[in-house]
């Protein structure tokens, strides 16, 4: 059984994709920032970390760099808010479909998901992505 | 102005006036004495001319009955109509002419200057030898005609004096007109150029070499004012120009900003948004999937999940509507213009220790796209570049060329343009370069910048088919290089593009 980290810093959706997952028999853990992240990657071993990347105080892509660089085997997927955060300039959709999944799979991750997606979606990803 | 007349004439007329008032008197008794003193000598002369002849004639009389052929001859003396006095004194007797009347004057002794003594007569006397004795002749001359004479004479010269006086006064009034006249007029000229009417031309001869001069000077510095002034009106005007310039790029930098806070807004709530959405419709859709299909749980909980998809796409809609309001439609658009249009804006914003160069070929080249986001990429680039330089100052160089090699990493054959953006600032650390694309990597203290710039950089560069490359060396400075696709000449040309 596969076992799988979800990291978000909003709760309600750490724990909705943790219902999803755990639903269709993954062990599921939850963090709610990369800090707690890390020490549950330290402790346990995980297939799969599903990761968002925009957070306030944590840069997500600096973890995904991190999961890559020590723990080569956990595969990363990587989750975007899809606006915007944060006092920007002129143009938001071009950072979220843009830079941000190209920086996220810069950093290493397998696969980029928008919120909201779709539970099907998000399951596809997961399993593409399960060591075989 | 009257008054400057009044000063100029007065001036000239009471010099005139004060060397007449002193000489003239001193011309006056001058000639006076001079005239005067010729009637007393003529009278002089011919009183002694006349009595000598009468003492011959005395001399000459004969002695039989000389006191008888004596008076007679002293009435013809008197008869002749100068004399008012006669006597004759031989020894002990006394003749007089019987003509003389009684009350005449008392001897005297001799005047010998004529006027003398007041009493108007002028006493001459002879001895004459006759025989043995001496005969004393003595006549007294009226001096009364000589005097009315020389009174006559001197009221002629008073009058001539007077009137030599009135005509110089006469001509003093009429030179100091002479020269007052055009001075007037020149300042009546120069306070009508004072008063703002620059155009009136100073002119006026005057046969006076020095009111001639001023004229001319006058006039040199009305024209020298004229072009001073419509050098400064040229002035104005291109003030006006580049301050109306300036308020449109103003409005323009205003407007993309309300533009940016409806995006940002958009943005920001888009995010929170899509974080509440996420729950919703995976629990939903969780639910739906342990709930016998065709059921009407299934039904209600497929409600749910439509209604939250309905719910990203209107979100998705809103952020590409924000992006659109301040987009024009994709066509072909001059990269040079919209650089130089974003140059504009740096010019104002940069310090002044920043030098901005660009530096682009004449050819023009046109890329497809929004030129809003090219706007963008310089915007960002040129701020960065400006901020590694705050401090010392330094240059900021932009260059723009074409290429004939393709982009790396595009599909798409064809030239490409090239905007390169080098600055002299304090570098990148290679330990660093290769994140400054990411979102929210920053190397600032917090406050000071979100770094996201270069990753709407990246972005926007992407979006277009192009790509970014960074060089840099610390403390010398950076480079950045945007490789851009050159529009195919089949693409349509942006409305108002003015390329």
């Amino acid at each position: 059984m596969a076992s799988v980290l979800v990291v978000d810093d909003e709760r309600d959706v750490a724990e909705a994709i943790e219902a999803v997952l755990a639903h269709a028999g993954f062990t599921v853990i939850t963090a709610e920032s990369a800090a707690q992240a890390l020490e549950h990657v330290a402790a346990h071993k995980f297939d799969i970390v599903v990761t968002d990347i925009i957070m306030p105080k944590v840069n997500g892509l600096e973890l995904i760099r991190k999961l890559r660089a020590r723990y080569p085997r956990v595969r990363v997927i990587a989750i975007s808010g899809g606006g915007s955060f944060g006092p920007l300039s002129l143009k938001p959709e071009a950072i979220s479909t843009h830079a941000f999944i190209a920086a996220a799979k810069d950093a290493g991750a397998e696969d980029v998901l928008t919120k909201p997606f779709d539970m099907d979606d998000l399951l596809a990803a997961v399993r593409r992505h399960l060591p075989n | 102005m009257g008054r400057l007349i009044n000063t100029l004439r007065a001036r000239l007329i009471a010099v005139v006036l004060v060397i007449h008032a002193a000489l003239v008197p001193l011309l006056y008794l001058g000639v006076s004495a001079i005239v005067e003193e010729g009637y007393a000598d003529s009278f002089v002369n011919s009183v002694r001319s006349f009595s000598r002849l009468t003492a011959d004639e005395l001399e000459a009389v004969d002695e039989k009955d000389f006191a008888l052929r004596a008076v007679a001859l002293l009435d013809g003396v008197m008869l002749s109509g100068q004399v008012v006095f006669t006597e004759v004194i031989d020894g002990s007797l006394r003749f007089r002419s019987s003509l003389q009347p009684e009350s005449a004057p008392v001897q005297r002794p001799d005047d010998f200057d004529f006027g003398d003594h007041g009493d108007q007569v002028y006493y001459i006397s002879h001895s004459i030898k006759r025989g043995a004795r001496h005969v004393l002749l003595r006549l007294g001359f009226d001096e009364a005609p000589t005097l009315q004479r020389i009174a006559a004479a001197k009221e002629r010269t008073l009058t001539a004096v007077l009137t030599f006086t009135l005509a110089s006064l006469i001509v003093s009034v009429w030179l100091s007109s002479v020269i007052a006249r055009p001075m007037v007029r020149l300042q009546e000229a120069a306070k009508r150029v004072a008063g703002g009417d620059v155009h009136a031309r100073l002119q006026m001869s005057s046969s006076i070499s020095e009111v001639q001069e001023l004229n001319q000077v006058l006039e040199s510095m009305r024209q020298e004012l004229v072009g001073a002034n419509e050098r400064l009106a040229c002035e104005i005007r291109e003030r006006e120009v580049s301050e109306r310039k300036r308020l449109d790029l103003e409005r323009r930098l205003l407007h993309r900003e309300r533009i940016a806070t409806i995006g940002t807004l958009a943005g920001g709530v888009a995010h929170e948004f899509n974080n509440i959405l996420t729950p919703i419709l995976l629990y939903s859709q969780l639910a739906l999937n342990d709930t016998p299909p065709g059921s009407a749980r299934a039904h209600d909980l497929g409600r749910i999940v439509a209604a939250a998809h309905r719910a990203r796409s209107l979100i998705k809609r809103i952020l590409t509507f924000s992006r659109e309001m301040d987009s024009t439609e994709v066509g072909a658009f001059s990269l040079r213009s919209t650089v130089e249009e974003a140059l504009a804006l740096m010019r104002a914003i940069v310090p002044s220790n920043v030098e901005i160069t660009l530096d682009a070929q004449e050819e023009d080249i046109r890329v497809s796209g929004d030129p809003s986001l090219v706007h963008q990429v310089i915007i960002n680039l040129c701020t960065n570049a400006y901020q590694a330089m705050r401090r010392s100052g330094g240059r900021l160089l932009i260059r723009l060329w074409s290429t004939d090699e393709p982009i790396e990493g595009q599909e798409e054959a064809g030239r490409s343009a090239v905007l390169e953006v080098t600055d002299t600032g304090h570098g990148i650390d290679a330990s660093v370069i290769a994140h400054v694309f990411e979102p929210f990597f920053t190397t600032r203290d917090v406050g000071e910048g979100t770094g996201l710039g270069l990753s709407v950089v990246h972005g926007i560069v992407s979006s277009m088919g192009g790509a970014i490359t960074v060089e840099s060396t610390v403390d010398q400075g950076t480079t950045f290089r945007v490789y851009l696709p050159i529009a195919r000449s089949a693409a349509p040309a942006l409305a108002g593009d003015s390329a």
